[in-house]
């Protein structure tokens, strides 16, 4: 494998190592970038704290649910 | 908020500590005593040099939103990881961490390696404890520099609990001079899951203008609810485990009968 992609691929896995949280996370921040500088979206600041919040819970549960739904841990079960 | 970052950052050294500390044991055993130390001593360096420099240019250079963002946005990334681990352990979809099968594991595959045992400097035990004191201690050493971004002495008072962390398992380890199977790691890593989770919710939400209710208070709210919330997790887990062992049992036996018909 490509050095490159080998010191990408232990970066990735030290901060996170899996996908579901990175793309939850980062998917949180464009959300409350969004509402915090567009205009059109001023009413949702009010209850951004609540977005953040929730969207963390969502995150960790689809996460797991990955996890649970994975095949060799149906088999373990 | 202050006694809460020295709490997070000891208990998450702790847990780093420990494993380090089982690994510079095996270096010990199938090197030497000074091998194994000098290999420690100059990761803890590293890991000085890292925190210091890395440190101050986070504090002095970058304006602290965007510090507070891109530390919250680390402490979820964290958090998150920490927790999962922690919640699939309990609920028993993946093993529980044994620092003895480590141990021993690691003790079987340095001593195949066939390296002679003598007093002076092994460069295979120095660069065994080298490296596992530097691998376990860069996510504290990450940790400690995203206090960094809580303003009043974040980074000092990190430091103050994993040194503190630092000091207490070393004391330990080198008094009974086994791996530290008594420590409730998985316990300790779910604390801090919740606790990194906690703080990166906070700071992320900060550095987009969110005031929050009950201003530092609401952390307590904040992780009483993930507290809540995880152990609801878990207990879901565990319940559904056995309804997927049956709809895969009755899967299975779908599949059979099928394959009977076939042959039939």
């Amino acid at each position: 494998m490509n050095i490159i992609l080998k010191a990408i691929l232990a970066v990735y896995n030290f901060f996170v190592g899996d996908l579901v949280i990175l793309l939850g996370v980062t998917l949180l921040m464009v959300i409350l970038a969004l509402i915090h500088f567009l205009g059109a979206l001023a009413t949702l600041r009010g209850g951004s704290g609540a977005i953040l919040i929730v969207g963390v819970l969502v995150t960790l549960v689809a996460t797991l649910g990955r996890e649970v739904m994975r095949p060799k841990n149906r088999q373990k079960a | 908020m202050q006694w809460a970052i020295v709490i997070a950052a000891f208990l998450a050294s702790a847990v780093e500590f420990v494993e380090a500390f089982t690994l510079v044991l095996v270096a010990r055993i199938t090197s030497n005593w000074r091998s194994a130390i000098v290999g420690a001593l100059a990761a803890v360096a590293t890991l000085a040099v890292i925190v210091a420099t890395l440190g101050v240019a986070l504090v002095t250079l970058i304006p602290l939103n965007v510090l507070r963002f891109v530390i919250g946005f680390l402490l979820l990334l964290f958090g998150l990881k920490w927790l999962k681990n922690a919640i699939q352990r309990y609920s028993g979809l993946k093993f529980l961490h044994d620092e003895e099968a480590i141990y021993a594991a690691n003790i079987a595959q340095a001593r195949a390696r066939g390296e002679p045992v003598n007093t002076g400097l092994a460069p295979f035990g120095v660069l065994l404890s080298y490296k596992s004191v530097l691998l376990e201690g860069l996510e504290v050493a990450f940790i400690v520099l995203s206090f960094g971004g809580s303003g009043a002495n974040g980074i000092g008072l990190a430091a103050l609990g994993a040194a503190a962390a630092g000091v207490l398992v070393i004391g330990v380890g080198v008094m009974v001079q086994s791996p530290l199977k008594q420590i409730p790691e998985n316990t300790l890593k779910f604390i801090v899951g919740i606790m990194l989770t906690t703080f990166g919710t906070f700071w992320s939400g900060e550095s987009f203008g969110i005031n929050w209710p009950f201003s530092d208070l609401f952390l307590l709210l904040l992780a009483a609810f993930y507290l809540v919330a995880s152990a609801l997790l878990i207990t879901a887990i565990t319940r559904r485990k056995p309804r997927v062992a049956r709809a895969s049992t009755t899967s299975q036996a779908t599949m059979l009968s099928q394959e009977k018909e076939v042959r039939l």
